[in-house]
């Protein structure tokens, strides 16, 4: 198998974890990581911080959200309805 | 545009959808932004740094989209044409307040010597102060070093990693190759990974996970 150098291993690590490398590459690059210990950390901190991000959204999202997003809808929404012809029934009503 | 009000029992198909939207369906309006409003203003937020503003945003991109609806034509998804409408409203945003930043290199060929080899040891995060962090102080942090990387590395990492949008949908928004795409999350996550370093000295994964 072909030798990697470190900074080629860790230039691939992202399309490791997003699955975008072939079958070779991820051999070669799991088999690099056998070897490495740098590669290895440095491997599990980047999965470390997608992992983190990813997490960020749902601490937004439930303790911030709402109420403001309640706000932008009602002005969104009195903005574009009245170009929004009611319909006939509820014209009537 | 001629506005309607429909009432839907069914989730419509996204044909449907813009054909109701594109015929100003109020009730087809109401489930877009009831739908995709939330993301959008978490991403407007965070891509800003600024609550405040990214409501102003999202605003003026929902009332301008709702205003050009006629124009979509179907090249790529409605939540990327979305996301790309915020975007580019944020980023003109960003520009006129002059925050607007080039991405700069992400430092990582300094590891390295001229035969690819790591100079020292990649320092570990396993410091002591890790075990004073809990997982709520460890995700504020991340939130306060993705707010202070260079926009093109945030905008990449937000939709891709905290958005979780797919890789069609991010190029289609942003007006970029799936290459370019792939090289910016590697900077963005290692520019986050570097951050991170410098503020933690943890770690994070036990204060996450366990």
């Amino acid at each position: 198998m072909m030798y990697l150098q470190c900074a080629k291993v860790v230039d691939k690590i992202s399309d490791i974890m997003d699955g975008h490398a072939s079958i070779l590459v991820r051999m070669r690059f799991h088999g690099h990581l056998l070897l490495c210990k740098n590669c290895r950390r440095y491997y599990d901190q980047l999965r470390t911080v997608r992992t983190l991000s990813g997490q960020v959204k749902s601490v937004d999202l439930l303790t911030e959200l709402p109420d403001d997003f309640g706000q932008v809808m009602d002005f969104v929404m009195a903005e574009i309805e009245p170009e929004i012809e009611p319909e006939k029934g509820e014209k009537d009503a | 545009m001629h506005g309607q009000n429909r009432h839907h029992t069914e989730p419509l198909t996204e044909a449907a959808q813009v054909k109701a939207l594109k015929a100003g369906d109020a009730v087809a309006w109401r489930d877009l932004l009831s739908r995709y409003g939330p993301s959008l203003l978490n991403y407007a937020s965070s891509l800003l740094g600024d609550r405040g503003a990214a409501e102003e945003i999202l605003q003026d991109s929902l009332v301008n989209i709702y205003r050009t609806i006629d124009r979509f034509e179907g090249r790529c998804s409605l939540k990327s044409w979305l996301y790309r409408g915020v975007h580019n409203r944020a980023i003109d945003e960003i520009r006129r307040r002059k925050r607007y930043v080039e991405v700069s290199a992400d430092g990582l060929e300094d590891y390295f010597n001229e035969q690819g080899h790591w100079k020292h040891d990649c320092p570990g995060w396993d410091g002591l102060a890790a075990k004073q962090l809990d997982e709520k102080r460890v995700l504020s942090v991340v939130r306060q070093e993705m707010d202070r990387l260079p926009h093109m590395h945030r905008e990449v990492l937000l939709m891709k990693d905290v958005e979780g949008l797919k890789t069609s949908e991010i190029c289609a928004a942003l007006e970029i190759s799936a290459g370019n795409l792939r090289i910016r999350i590697h900077r963005a996550r290692v520019a986050l990974r570097t951050a991170l370093s410098i503020t933690l000295s943890v770690p994070l994964r036990a204060a996450v996970v366990g």
